[in-house]
């Protein structure tokens, strides 16, 4: 077995099952944790719509926050669109979606999602020197924060070295770059990467108690 | 309105007030004796208590940006970054980890269990450099709820005999009779009697039944007599049928301050049991920011069941009586703008915003908004008991200037508040500042509109 067999063959089979079993024992234990509920009267009711209203809206920082952290929102924004474009639009992406679930759609031009896997790329290497500089980062951050960023920033590079055929041979960086994969699916379960599925029910609850106290945020 | 304190009582009061405050180091009894091992394991077993599914969501979420720093007057004041708000949860989070979280097997395996000095050191952050004013949830892209789960290691410091001298007095006194700063049941009817000759009519204490019950707070008594005056004199105007009651009139609540979750839910319920008594349908909580959530939020927690009466702040009350047409107040010619501040609890964390603001347009104010208003107000940097703590000062004062630097921006000559700690924490914040803006109370002010009696207008 070569070392891209093993890649496409059991590293990414067995990085799926631990990805879907960690996220439903991570979620799970979470979703079966007790909920106070107060017995105090509302000030609104229609509770859903402060929930509602609080996850769409914490995608932009409020007027009062924009001096302060408009870059840092911004820089967040890019990378993470930049990463799912070059995940879901990425045409050679999209095949192997096709062969795994038959679904299929259009797909974005190589030169587009070249340049937004370099941005992503780019803007993640920042953030991580960011995060080791700044001080409130570095009196914040712990190894997870550190090894999420490299953790998503490898197969990003790794896919940019096999597109442009940089480094070692195209079969072996095509290896480490599924093997990055894995590792990103391996991980995420079990690190801060697990809040592309807790944000927005936090965000919503959050949401909720200000509604429900008469405040819209 | 009539005069009920003059300046220079209220200077004096002021004055008194303040050292009385101050000599709180030197009164406090020793804490009592607990060894480590206790102290941890208290701790550990309130933050087990406290954390719920929603907390441990909230933990599990943070994606450690520090945009909450950014939104904290505290870590904006100081630059410090021990004051990133998120990180006033570490401790709580490694009591969630190793023991609660579905990844509890592999935290265990990296994550050190808390120590008896990590409690010690947790104090300062979570009692001298947080007020819970909430301001970092409102800027966090995770939503989360930092302010409450600060209030949880408050009571996981309490639980641990670790809350600051200042508070633990506050909160020791109060649990002993009921009340603060000596405020007691005979003080009381001194400043009713008091109030009542400034006045001159009497004023409704004790009655069986009353639609309303206000409550009035040790702070009031002694020193802010303009804010329970001014309730009472509009209260008295409107013709409402409400009183005061000499076994339930204290709203301030130190062991919701202090964390001390038996003290907090004990004074609550003996003040829903007194409105239930008299059949009150409507509790009006004194010019105190904290007695709003202690009895609104709290009310229906303490005696276990809904209660059947609604709870406002003076300036909800009043505020809702001028906007319904139940109350018409003069408006005067005031050539000065004013400023409003939003107390944190009756505001961010209560939804009280446009009755305030609709009262000052009726008293024909010109207001002008700070920068950060309405839900985005800075803290006046002294809440939730930090105006007490002595050790806090450079703290209080460096989230005074946040907060008063926005003011002054607005170019208005006068602050109107309508929290006694808050207003408290400003005319201490002035006195070492230097500066001289008024503050007054909005009980005040509303009283000072009243339209004036027949015979009123005659003299």
């Amino acid at each position: 077995m070569t070392l891209l067999d093993f890649a496409r063959g059991p590293a990414l089979e067995w990085a799926a099952v631990i990805f879907v079993v960690g996220l439903f024992w991570r979620i799970g234990g979470l979703i079966f944790l007790a909920r106070a509920r107060p017995l105090s009267r509302n000030r609104r009711d229609d509770l859903w719509r402060g929930g509602w209203r609080m996850v769409w809206s914490r995608f932009v920082p409020n007027r009062v926050f924009r001096d302060r952290i408009s870059l840092q929102f911004l820089a967040g924004w890019v990378w993470h669109v930049g990463f799912f474009v070059v995940l879901l639009m990425f045409e050679v992406h999209i095949l192997f979606f096709e062969g795994l679930f038959g679904l299929s759609w259009p797909a974005l031009p190589n030169t587009v999602i070249l340049v937004a896997a370099a941005v992503t790329a780019g803007l993640l290497v920042m953030l991580l020197i960011r995060r080791a500089t700044q001080p409130v980062l570095r009196a914040i951050s712990g190894f997870d924060d550190y090894a999420s960023v490299v953790v998503v920033l490898l197969p990003l590079l790794t896919g940019l070295a096999s597109y442009a055929h940089l480094g070692l041979a195209y079969e072996t960086m095509l290896a480490l770059h599924l093997l990055s994969v894995a590792l990103l699916l391996v991980w995420l379960p079990f690190s801060k990467l697990v809040h592309v599925i807790t944000m927005l029910p936090s965000r919503y609850v959050m949401g909720v108690k200000f509604w429900r106290r008469g405040v819209e945020v | 309105m009539t005069e009920v304190v003059t300046k220079d009582e209220l200077g004096e009061a002021f004055a008194m007030f303040y050292g009385m405050a101050a000599a709180i180091g030197d009164m406090v009894e020793p804490a009592p004796e607990m060894d480590d091992a206790e102290r941890v394991q208290r701790a550990k077993d309130t933050f087990l208590h406290g954390l719920d599914g929603t907390f441990a969501l909230q933990l599990d979420v943070c994606v450690h940006c520090g945009a909450c720093a950014e939104a904290c007057q505290f870590y904006i004041g100081t630059e410090d970054p021990a004051y990133v708000p998120v990180r006033k949860l570490d401790l709580m989070k490694r009591v969630y980890q190793r023991e609660l979280s579905p990844l509890r097997w592999l935290h265990r395996l990296t994550t050190p269990e808390i120590t008896a000095d990590d409690l010690r050191a947790q104090q300062t952050l979570v009692y001298d450099a947080c007020t819970m004013c909430g301001r970092c949830n409102l800027v966090c892209p995770s939503g989360i709820n930092i302010s409450e789960m600060v209030h949880l290691n408050r009571e996981a410091l309490a639980a641990a005999g670790l809350m600051p001298d200042e508070l633990r007095f506050m909160d020791d006194g109060q649990a002993a009779d009921g009340t603060i700063f000596g405020a007691d049941a005979d003080l009381f009817r001194f400043r009713i009697e008091d109030l009542e000759q400034r006045l001159g009519f009497a004023i409704p204490v004790d009655k069986e039944s009353a639609d309303v019950l206000l409550v009035t707070s040790g702070l009031d008594i002694h020193l802010f007599r303009d804010a329970t005056g001014g309730a009472i004199e509009t209260l008295t105007h409107m013709g409402i049928d409400y009183t005061l009651l000499s076994d339930a009139y204290e709203g301030a609540n130190f062991g919701l301050l202090s964390g001390d979750v038996k003290v907090q839910k004990e004074l609550t319920r003996k003040l829903t049991e007194a409105a239930i008594r008299i059949g009150a349908k409507v509790v009006i909580v004194p010019e105190c920011g904290h007695s709003f959530p202690a009895l609104r939020w709290g009310a229906a927690e303490s005696v276990g069941k809904p209660v059947p009466f609604d709870v406002m702040t003076v300036s909800e009350y009043f505020g809702r009586a001028v906007m319904d047409g139940r109350l018409t107040l003069e408006p005067q010619k005031h050539e000065k703008p004013i400023a409003l501040h939003d107390p944190c609890k009756v505001g961010r964390w209560g939804g009280v915003f446009d009755e305030p603001r609709a009262i000052l347009k009726a008293c024909g104010y010109d207001l002008h908004e700070t920068d950060s208003s309405r839900t985005y107000n800075f803290c006046c940097g002294g809440g939730a008991g930090n105006f007490l703590i002595e050790r806090a000062d450079p703290l209080k004062r460096a989230g005074y200037r946040v907060k008063m630097n926005e003011i002054e921006k607005t170019g208005a000559e006068s602050l109107v508040v309508s929290c006694g700690s808050c207003r408290m924490n400003f005319e201490v914040g002035k006195v070492k500042a230097g500066d001289t803006m008024p503050v007054e109370s909005l009980a005040a002010v509303i009283a000072a509109h009243l339209p004036k009696t027949p015979k009123e207008a005659a003299e």
